[in-house]
């Protein structure tokens, strides 16, 4: 396993977030966790990058534990995480921000072949280069915030609603980014409102419902599933 | 009547340099650490009074005594950050209250020290370049008008093309984000609590042997450089530059031209007019930094 989460529990003063939350990341998937507003699946994807701290459990990175460690040091193991709500500098330009992205990597000839990959990946953010984040359309700041994030070069994705806010359109084309990142390697945690699109992407699913793990299993399986079709896909 | 404009411009040069340097380090502080620190015209103040124990009493050279001015009060600075705002970095409200228990501390040092007494410094030089018989502009102003240039745009420099530059805009604009990037939030603060404390440092310094130095002076100061800062836009150094100059300009002119009281009463209003028109100062937006 690439990353491992036992047990976690997530207290915001006296309220548990999330109780008992045991999830498995296998090297090159898509593990994605699905469930609706209150759940706690942002509460656990920030639990995995270290924002904030857990009441109990562990997780394992590559069979170390980083649960002890605060978000500045997570990165440099090769966890990634893109925000809920993108959170990129508005105030930086396009190419700043991708740099910030590699604050922590020394090998600089490797950062300006990563950024070229990033421009290749996302022409529109090559186009808009020299331009402050926060003049852009809210897909192309989506775009930024997942190139951002694979400047550090990570070896684990951890994206938070990248899909929120966004037309359809942009959400088809997230999606397909979201599927070539994954083909060239990186495993990635993907959080989502938008179930229909997670468990599609997805190779293996997780259910939150009111801070507990409800349901687990291969994504096609939970498809099939009565009750995640019910609640969750509105079939 | 032209040569006495031009003096005037002069001498708003001199204030403009001064300033800035002084509402910067404020600005950067703020942006990075979201406190305002109270004692930053203090911090001037320790830089004014390091020229004094150095270069008054001690004899050592003038500007090697600046040099160790800035550093001292750059280190004063990384005292703060890590006795003040780092305890307090959840409380805003308490890191202000905790700068103006530290700017009583730094004036008590400074009386007990040195005495309430104004210190005579004697004249580092007392050369004038001079443009007409009657427009000259003395070298030790112009020394500091130097340094805000110099100093102002090795910071542009550092901020805009370094990575660690980058780094502070970053955690100013959002600290969560800036963590997630792999960035150490206590190691940006303390990079700016460095730059900003040293800043006003060197101003304080440099303008030392120029105005009258005692331990109440840094009063004047920041009252200064929370006008510009307000007027500029809180969070916007290039506003908060362009503040000072602005400021210094009509400050100096009204001085000269009918009193300094009424300078102090034209500078408030000024500010209060921006307050009332753009709220969020010249260069401000409603995000910070």
């Amino acid at each position: 396993m690439l990353l491992e989460m036992k047990g976690i529990a997530v207290n915001y003063g006296k309220i548990n977030a999330i109780r008992n939350i045991s999830i498995a990341v296998p090297e090159g998937k898509i593990v994605t966790i699905i469930g609706g507003n209150g759940a706690g699946k942002t509460t656990t994807l920030r639990a995995m990058s270290g924002m904030i701290p857990i009441a109990s459990g562990e997780i394992l990175f590559e069979g170390k534990r980083i649960d002890h460690l605060p978000a500045h040091k997570i990165v440099a193991h090769g966890i990634a995480h893109v925000p809920e709500g993108r959170r990129i500098f508005k105030e930086m330009t396009v190419e700043e921000n991708l740099r910030t992205g590699a604050f922590l990597r020394r090998d600089k000839d490797a950062v300006e072949e990563d950024l070229e990959g990033v421009f290749k990946r996302f022409p529109r953010l090559r186009e808009r280069r020299t331009q402050r984040a926060q003049t852009m359309s809210g897909g192309e700041q989506q775009m930024l915030a997942i190139g951002r994030a694979l400047m550090s070069k990570p070896r684990l994705l951890l994206m938070d609603e990248p899909s929120m806010g966004l037309a359809p359109v942009i959400v088809e084309e997230i999606a397909q980014i979201v599927e070539e990142i994954n083909a060239n390697g990186l495993s990635v945690v993907l959080v989502e409102q938008n179930a229909e699109l997670a468990l599609e992407l997805a190779n293996h699913a997780y259910v939150l419902e009111t801070g507990n793990c409800a349901m687990e299993g291969p994504a096609s399986e939970l498809r099939g599933n009565e009750h995640v079709r019910a609640a969750y896909l509105g079939l | 009547m032209v040569e006495l404009l031009a003096q005037t411009g002069l001498n708003a040069v001199y204030a403009a340099s001064y300033i800035s340097l002084v509402a910067v380090g404020l600005v950067l502080i703020f942006g990075v650490m979201g406190v305002v620190n109270f004692a930053h015209g203090e911090l001037f103040m320790a830089g004014a009074y390091a020229v004094v124990a150095l270069y008054a009493d001690m004899h050592v050279p003038f500007f090697v005594a600046v040099a160790i001015g800035m550093a001292f009060v750059g280190l004063l600075g990384l005292l703060m950050e890590w006795a003040l705002f780092r305890p307090l970095k959840d409380n805003p409200l308490g890191g202000l209250v905790a700068s103006i228990g530290f700017l009583m501390i730094l004036q008590s040092l400074a009386v007990m020290g040195f005495g309430v007494r104004m210190e005579h410094i004697p004249p580092v030089t007392q050369e004038v370049v001079r443009f007409t018989e009657k427009v000259g502009l003395p070298v030790a102003r112009l020394y500091v008008i130097v340094a805000a240039v110099v100093f102002l745009s090795a910071l542009w420099y550092f901020l805009k093309r370094t990575r660690f530059g980058w780094a502070l805009r970053a955690s100013a604009q959002d600290p969560e984000a800036a963590a997630l990037q792999g960035i150490s939030i206590t190691q940006t603060a303390r990079i700016a609590m460095f730059i900003g404390a040293a800043l006003a440092g060197v101003a304080g310094a440099l303008t030392a042997p120029l105005v009258s130095v005692n331990p109440h002076m840094g009063h004047s100061v920041i009252v200064t450089a929370f006008i510009v800062i307000i007027v500029g836009g809180v969070g916007s150094l290039e506003g908060a530059i362009l503040a000072s100059i602005a400021y210094a300009f009509v400050h100096t002119f009204v001085t000269t031209f009918w009193d300094g009281v009424l300078a102090d009463i034209v500078g408030l209003s000024l500010m209060l007019i921006v307050l009332i028109v753009k709220p969020t100062g010249l260069f401000g937006s409603a995000d910070r930094a």
